[in-house]
């Protein structure tokens, strides 16, 4: 059966939402992290439905640059959070604001 | 008339040492001028030499004309910088730029000799040749410039040059006066040619002489804006060739070194104003209305100074009055249109002003810095040499043949009949004679009679030395009164004034033979066919005129010998003297009141303007923006400074809120 783009769209909304609550919400750099993921995979599901409804590879050449651009901003990310552990002996993004400008 | 780009390719390096050896003359002593000391006269000197040299060595190259196209071209030209399109700056090398080139650096360099003697001793003696080697510099850039925007260059320095040289005696309150005055004054004429280039500017769009006057002689200027630009340029020539109403700073600025006033207020800077008409003639030929201005100022002036050179009792005085009156000679042939008339004018003037300047240095240093004429006389038999030099340098200025002011004032006053100006020319004779009759009154009495230096000068009705023009403050201090007991080399004063004898006597034979006299052949090819002699338009042949001037002459002479000369006048002297001092008229002590009008219709208006603006705009106004702006500023910056929390998240939720914000946006865009 065919599902129409307009659905996807609303899915890839609701995840990226839950995405945002993630990092809006918690205080962990962990679990913010995973809700930029969320939002990132988000943000895939989105060009690759459209990539699909208007039978254009464009849509699948930005998921790949998506995915190889996620994973090393995760990488980067989990460096900071180890050093910052190091430091801090707890991961609390909110104790990070002494890094104001 | 095109672009000069013929005659010199690359760098032309004589006209760069004519333009930059007195620049580094005036730097080296500038700069070492203490551990020089009583070197810094011969390098100065030097540095005038070597320009003069040069100038001599590319004579040629000046008088060469080249055939471009359809035009014939003259002189070279050597081309410095480019800032744009229509603003190239270059240095342009032909008979006109010749003929003052010729002059700033040769009798510039026989003052600046003279100078080694005259100023030794002074304790500025390195600073004095610094300035004076500065002034050079000056000077020759506004004349060897070839666009409006470097004339203005040399001309502000030239004004900023002779402000030092004025106020070289800083010492003493009216040097300082006399040098912010002439500065004020000057800095008036360099905001007129300021406005003269905006309006050439925005005619046609460039700079150059050489565009400037094309497009004057294709008419893009309307009449009424080619009025307005020779306007604003003469305001220029008034102020620096001090023409009525902008004159009075000539007269006070002999408060300089003699040999200051030799060069700035006599050979040079003064007639750069005649130098700005003679190199603009296409701008004035193109408007008839300009030239009757100049012309009647120019005639105004020559009258008036000769008549305020009637009531003056300084020795340098008097001769800056005659200066005045000799410009605006100069200033009336060239504002009548005959322009190589003006600048033979200008030529030989240079000679006998200098001489007449240099030697009355001779007297005053030679009289421990009196220059009360009063105090002097019957100094023929103790200065033979400074009588004899004074006396033909007199009768060169007085218009006597066959000397070279003869032709020279001769030529102007012949051309403005020939040229249909008869009121000029009654002008002119009425001037030659008045001329004649202070000049010899100057004679008579600094040189005839008993000397009374010794005289208290209450006895000939001298009250306020301070206003006498003695000066106040004895510059150097010097023992003895014989110019012979002098503990200066007098030889290196007396040299260069026997140099000068030689263009006092001979420089007007230049001019001999009309159409095809060297003089006219060597400017011919700047003026044109501008200077050509019309045919048959004057009432009275040049033989006849020459003899009503000469007469007019003699009789001014002959009143000076009755009132000043004549046994009886020599006789009682100190008495005449006396009765003429208290009865002098006050209009012509007070010099026409112009200063008076001037302070009355300019000064204290700016004045109230200033503390107007002072004290009420500048407090509330500009300092109130300022306030305002510095009080907001703040005010944001602590607005700012709160959303900068460093929480991460805080930061994440503002980028939501404002991609949110977008997308509504959009949505209701989209949806209307």
């Amino acid at each position: 059966m065919q599902v129409a783009v307009a659905n996807y769209i609303a899915l890839s909304a609701i995840i990226f939402m839950i995405g945002v609550g993630g990092v809006v919400a918690r205080r962990n750099p962990l679990i913010m992290l995973m809700g930029i993921e969320l939002m990132w995979n988000a943000a895939n599901l989105a060009f690759i439905a459209y990539a699909k409804a208007y039978m254009s590879n464009a849509g699948h050449v930005f998921a790949f640059l998506v995915i190889t651009v996620a994973a090393a901003e995760a990488a980067i990310g989990l460096a900071i959070i180890v050093i910052v552990f190091r430091r801090a002996e707890n991961v609390d993004v909110d104790d990070v604001a002494v890094l104001k400008g | 008339m095109p672009q000069h780009v013929m005659g010199v390719e690359g760098v032309y390096m004589p006209l760069f040492a004519i333009w930059l050896a007195p620049l580094v003359g005036a730097i080296i002593i500038w700069a070492f001028g203490p551990s020089l000391r009583s070197w810094g006269g011969p390098i100065g000197c030097a540095a005038i030499a070597v320009s003069f040299l040069a100038t001599l060595a590319s004579w040629n190259d000046a008088t060469r004309q080249t055939v471009a196209g359809a035009t014939t071209l003259v002189g070279a030209h050597q081309s410095l910088v480019t800032w744009a399109k229509g603003f190239n700056v270059g240095l342009l090398w032909d008979p006109l730029s010749l003929t003052w080139v010729l002059i700033i650096t040769g009798i510039g360099f026989l003052i600046h000799f003279y100078s080694m003697g005259y100023m030794a001793g002074d304790k500025g003696y390195a600073r004095f040749f610094a300035y004076m080697n500065f002034f050079v510099f000056a000077m020759l850039t506004l004349v060897l410039s070839d666009n409006f925007v470097g004339l203005l260059i040399g001309w502000g320095l030239v004004g900023l040059a002779s402000f030092f040289l004025i106020g070289f005696w800083y010492e003493r309150p009216s040097a300082v006066a006399a040098a912010t005055k002439a500065f004020v004054m000057n800095v008036v004429g360099d905001v007129g040619i300021l406005f003269a280039i905006f309006i050439i500017v925005a005619v046609v769009g460039s700079i150059s002489y050489a565009d400037a006057f094309a497009g004057a002689a294709a008419h893009k200027f309307s009449p009424s804006l080619l009025y307005l630009a020779c306007l604003m340029l003469f305001v220029g020539c008034a102020a620096k060739s001090a023409q009525v109403p902008l004159h009075s700073w000539l007269p006070d600025a002999m408060e300089g070194p003699t040999p200051v006033s030799a060069l700035i207020h006599a050979a040079t800077m003064v007639t750069a104003g005649v130098y700005l008409i003679a190199r603009c003639w296409p701008l004035w030929q193109g408007s008839a209305d300009a030239r009757e201005l100049v012309g009647i100022i120019g005639g105004v002036t020559a009258l008036l100074g000769a008549i305020l050179g009637v009531a003056q009792w300084d020795i340098k005085r008097i001769l800056a009055y005659s200066t005045m009156s000799q410009i605006g000679y100069m200033i009336m042939a060239v504002g009548v249109g005959a322009y190589d008339a003006g600048v033979l004018h200008f030529f030989t003037h240079a000679w006998f002003k200098a001489q007449l300047f240099l030697t009355a240095g001779l007297i005053i240093h030679a009289l421990n810095n009196e220059q009360d004429v009063r105090l002097m006389g019957g100094l023929r038999t103790r200065q033979p040499f400074a009588f004899w030099s004074m006396t033909i340098a007199t009768l060169s200025i007085c218009g006597v043949p066959p000397l070279a002011g003869f032709f020279s004032k001769d030529a102007v006053v012949y051309d403005t009949l020939l040229r249909g100006h008869p009121e000029l020319y009654a002008v002119g004779v009425l001037t030659a004679g008045i001329t004649a009759y202070y000049m010899f009154r100057m004679i008579f009495i600094t040189f005839f009679g008993e000397y009374r230096g010794d005289v208290d000068p209450s006895n000939l009705g001298i009250r306020h030395p301070e206003f006498a023009g003695t000066p106040a403050v004895a510059e150097h201090a010097h023992e003895g009164f014989d110019e012979h007991e002098h503990h200066t080399p007098v030889w290196l004063m007396v040299a260069p004034v026997a140099v000068l004898w030689i263009g006092t006597i001979f420089a007007g034979f230049l001019n001999v033979g009309g159409d095809s006299s060297p003089w006219h052949k060597l400017l011919e090819p700047v003026f044109g066919a501008a200077i050509s002699y019309p045919e048959g338009t004057a009432p009275v042949s040049e033989l006849i005129s020459s003899a009503i001037v000469l007469a007019v002459v003699i009789l001014g002479v002959a009143i000076a010998y009755v009132r000043y000369g004549n046994a009886g006048a020599l006789r009682d002297a100190i008495s005449r003297l006396r009765e003429e001092t208290v009865w002098m008229p006050a209009i012509l002590v007070h010099l026409f009141y112009f200063d008076l009008a001037i302070d009355a219709l300019l000064v204290r208006p700016s004045r109230a303007l200033g503390f107007l603006f002072g004290q009420l705009v500048d407090p509330l106004v500009i300092d109130g923006t300022v306030r305002e702006a510095r009080v907001s500023a703040v005010w944001l910056g602590h607005l700012f400074r709160s959303f900068q929390t460093g929480l991460v998240r805080a930061y994440a939720l503002t980028i939501v809120f404002g991609a949110a914000a977008f997308i509504v946006y959009y949505a209701i865009v989209a949806v209307h």
